[in-house]
Order: C-alpha cells, then sequence, then structure tokens
C-alpha cells in the first residue's frame, strides 16, 4: 500500500503443474494480474512479464524443479504507483510462503518534472505533467543493485543517475518496512 | 526410563534474530576456524558467507546447528518425516498418496507390517495413511513406508474410521508435538482422545463423540493466532462448556 496505491498479492506454491510447462531443473513462474476495473489486457500482460523478470532473480528456483510457483496480483486502487506496489506485494507474499529467495526486493517510482525536479512516489496526476517516469527495482545486499528498470518519456543520463539514485534511497525506506513486519510477525517467539 | 529432555538433546536452542531473505548470518571459511557448523533450513552458504534465504526467525543450537524457523502452510517433503497421507490412486502394486507436497507420495503394498506378495494389505480410496517418507528430494518423486527398519509397524499405517483431519500451519504441528509444549496434554485433562500429528500439517483427532472431536480440531486451530499459553485458557473455556 502506498498512499492510494493499493495492491493485493498471494503466493501458492511450490504446487502441481501442467506437463507442458514442467521444467527438470528449475521451477516455473507464473505471475497473474488484474486490473481494479476492465479487463485484462496487454499493459497487465506486460507488467506481469515485468514482474516475472524481476520476482526470477530473486528466487531460488532450482530448489524446486518439476513445480509451479504462482503470484496472483489484484490491483485494489491505483494512483499511478501500480507497477511499484504490485513488486513490493509481491515481495511481501513470497516472504509470507516461506518460499527460499536469494535476496528481497524493493521496487520506488520516481518522475521528473519539465524543471528538471525529482519526485519520489507521484501521484497520477503529478505523472501526467511530468517528462518522465521511472520504476526502479532493488537488491536488499549493501550497493542496493538494480534488479529491473522501467522507463517511460525521455531522460538524459544524468536526470537517470539523478532518479536511480533518489530511489536507491527511497529503497531503504521500504526494506526496513518488510523487516518491521516480519519482526511482529515473530515478536511472540522472539520474547520465549 | 530416563531420556533426554527434548531441550538438552537440542543442546539449548535459542533465537538470534529475525532474518530476511539475503541477510547475512555469518562468514565461514571451512580452511580456516576450528570447528564446523550446521546449516539447517532456510540457509545457505555462497562465497563463504552464509545467508539467510526465508524470512524468519533465526535460530541456533549449542551444537552450532543454525536454521530459519518460518512460519509456513506449504509442506515441501523431507525424508523422515512422519507425514500423514491420503490414497488418492491404485497404480498396479503402487498407491499414489497425496501429502500436500507438488508431487504425490508412493507406497508399495509390501510396505506395512505383516505385508508379503501372498496377504496384501488392501487400501480404499481416502483412506488415512500415517507413515514414514524415506525417499524426498527435490529430484525424485517421494515415497512412503509405514514399517520401520525392523518391520515394525510403530503406530504407523491406515488410521482407523471415525476421526477427524484437518489442516494447520506447520509450525503449529510442529509445536503440538514439541515435548516442551503441554497444550495436547492439558486437552486430555477434560476430553479423552487419539491424536495423530503429521510434519505435513495435517492433524487427525478421535474422541468418543463429534462435538469433542470439532472442540478439539477447533482448540488446536487457536494456536495458529495464538501463543501456547493464550490459547491453553481458551481452550480449557471453550471444553468445559462442552461438557
Amino acid at each position: 500500500m502506498r498512499g492510494l496505491n493499493v495492491a493485493l498479492a498471494s503466493v501458492n506454491g511450490p504446487g502441481d503443474v501442467k506437463v507442458s510447462n514442467r521444467l527438470y531443473n528449475r521451477s516455473h513462474l507464473e505471475v497473474c494480474y488484474s486490473p481494479s476495473t476492465g479487463h485484462s489486457m496487454i499493459r497487465e500482460r506486460a507488467l506481469e512479464s515485468v514482474i516475472m523478470r524481476t520476482v526470477e532473480q530473486a528466487i531460488l528456483v532450482h530448489l524446486h524443479p518439476r513445480t509451479a510457483i504462482n503470484i496472483t496480483i489484484q490491483e485494489m486502487q491505483s494512483d499511478g504507483l501500480a507497477l511499484s506496489a504490485s513488486v513490493n506485494a509481491a515481495c511481501m507474499a513470497l516472504l509470507d510462503a516461506g518460499i527460499q529467495m536469494k535476496t528481497t526486493f524493493a521496487a520506488v517510482t520516481c518522475c521528473i518534472t519539465p524543471s528538471g525536479t525529482v519526485i519520489i512516489d507521484p501521484t497520477e496526476a503529478e505523472i501526467q505533467e511530468s517528462v518522465a517516469e521511472a520504476t526502479f527495482v532493488f537488491e536488499s545486499s549493501g550497493e542496493a543493485s538494480v534488479l529491473t528498470a522501467h522507463q517511460d518519456g525521455r531522460l538524459s543520463y544524468e536526470d537517470f543517475k539523478k532518479c536511480l539514485h533518489h530511489c536507491q534511497v527511497a529503497s531503504k525506506d521500504v526494506f526496513a518496512f518488510y523487516r518491521r513486519m516480519t519482526e511482529k510477525k515473530y515478536q511472540n517467539e522472539i520474547e520465549s | 526410563m530416563s531420556y533426554l529432555s527434548h531441550r538438552e538433546m537440542l543442546g539449548g536452542l535459542e533465537s538470534v534474530r529475525v532474518v530476511l531473505p539475503g541477510d547475512e548470518v555469518m562468514s565461514y571459511n571451512p580452511d580456516s576456524s576450528g570447528g564446523s557448523i550446521f546449516l539447517g533450513p532456510g540457509l545457505r552458504w555462497e562465497d563463504g558467507m552464509v545467508r539467510a534465504a526465508k524470512a524468519g526467525l533465526l535460530k541456533k543450537t549449542s551444537r552450532h546447528l543454525y536454521f530459519v524457523d518460518t512460519h509456513q502452510k506449504r509442506y515441501i517433503p523431507q525424508r523422515r518425516e512422519y507425514v500423514i497421507g491420503i490414497v488418492t490412486k491404485k497404480k498396479g502394486d503402487i498407491y499414489k498418496i497425496d501429502i500436500g507436497g507438488s508431487e504425490q507420495a508412493t507406497i508399495s503394498f509390501l510396505s506395512f507390517e505383516n505385508a508379503s506378495k501372498k496377504t496384501r494389505r488392501d487400501l480404499a480410496l481416502g483412506d488415512l495413511i500415517y507413515g514414514q517418507l524415506i525417499v524426498a528430494n527435490k529430484h525424485m518423486e517421494p515415497e512412503m513406508v509405514c514399517i520401520d527398519a525392523y518391520d515394525r509397524a510403530m503406530g504407523m499405517g491406515v488410521l482407523p474410521a471415525g476421526g477427524v483431519m484437518f489442516n494447520v500451519s506447520l509450525q503449529v504441528a510442529r509445536e503440538i508435538i514439541n515435548p516442551d509444549c503441554p497444550f495436547l496434554l492439558t486437552l486430555s485433562k477434560k476430553v479423552k482422545y487419539t491424536v495423530v500429528v503429521g510434519m505435513n500439517g495435517r492433524v487427525w483427532v478421535k474422541a468418543a463423540h463429534q462435538n469433542s472431536m470439532v472442540a478439539l480440531m477447533n482448540c488446536i486451530l487457536m494456536l495458529e493466532y495464538m501463543t501456547p499459553d493464550e490459547a491453553n485458557e481458551k481452550a480449557l473455556k471453550l471444553l468445559e462448556a462442552l461438557m
């Protein structure tokens, strides 16, 4: 949830898989994204593809050959941050399901206004007025390397670096949130 | 008969901290440092660094066994674990059993006490089996047996009719069979019952009356949301209301 952006994610797996999708050495990943209104169309397929390629880098797929891991994301409310809210929801769902991962990941979206200001977590209105919009997904290690980068609009190299830097700083908050939530979940056991 | 308590056997289990996937636990070089360490579920060793692979509570025993205790519902078959399965198919001499994992387990008709080629134990579809996994890895489909190494049943086999089976999260199943947790004993002070717990999150309960069985099921399900201490009081209240 990011202000007015709400996404609901659920993970099923590692479970049974159709013979046609069965892979001998790794798990088959499927992402299903449903928009809040209307039918699933090309935009949703594109989002699914971006989310899948991100998630694939984090999950240890070689531990579960001949299985399928299904990630289902329902967009509840969207105010411009559908992609980053969905990616973060997917990460939390994977943590909750106990699927083994190399790292956690966090998505941050920013946009650049015509005057050159970088706005982190813009609203839909701010994105409409911006020159370009960029979403970065970082992994949780010290250097926060980029797992996925998705841009819309014209970005000069300098602007790209500025956006990347701002998003990298903002991603620390998301990782801190994951840690707080996990600590809350296990707090009864830590005490005993 | 003397026996080591669970805690003594594990050599003092302690919770270290909450970890997320990718967190560095410790760096370990097999060439350098003295003793060896043992990595349990949820940890992996890569490039000299031990990292967590799951989100959960990192625990260690005094014998240098580290593992991550996670709350999850999906069962991943593990060798030597006792599980409850449901018979789904009969294929010649082999039965296919659903144990809640991604693949069905198989069990041969000879894997029961006193079974031989002449005296078969016929299982009906839908029967509940309590057995041990002897083969369970990511490369092969799991295999179960209902006898131990000396061909004795040791409590395994087909569960009698008339009980109720339900699913719980894996950590609840592990919690109730922990000898240090008195939950099941507390329940037994009010109701007389039989319980079989599978490490795949399946629990089978049988009591004299149907309403006792439903009450016991609800008591065990309370542990999903509460600590055993909180659940103890509520469970006793529920069972007293039953009398």
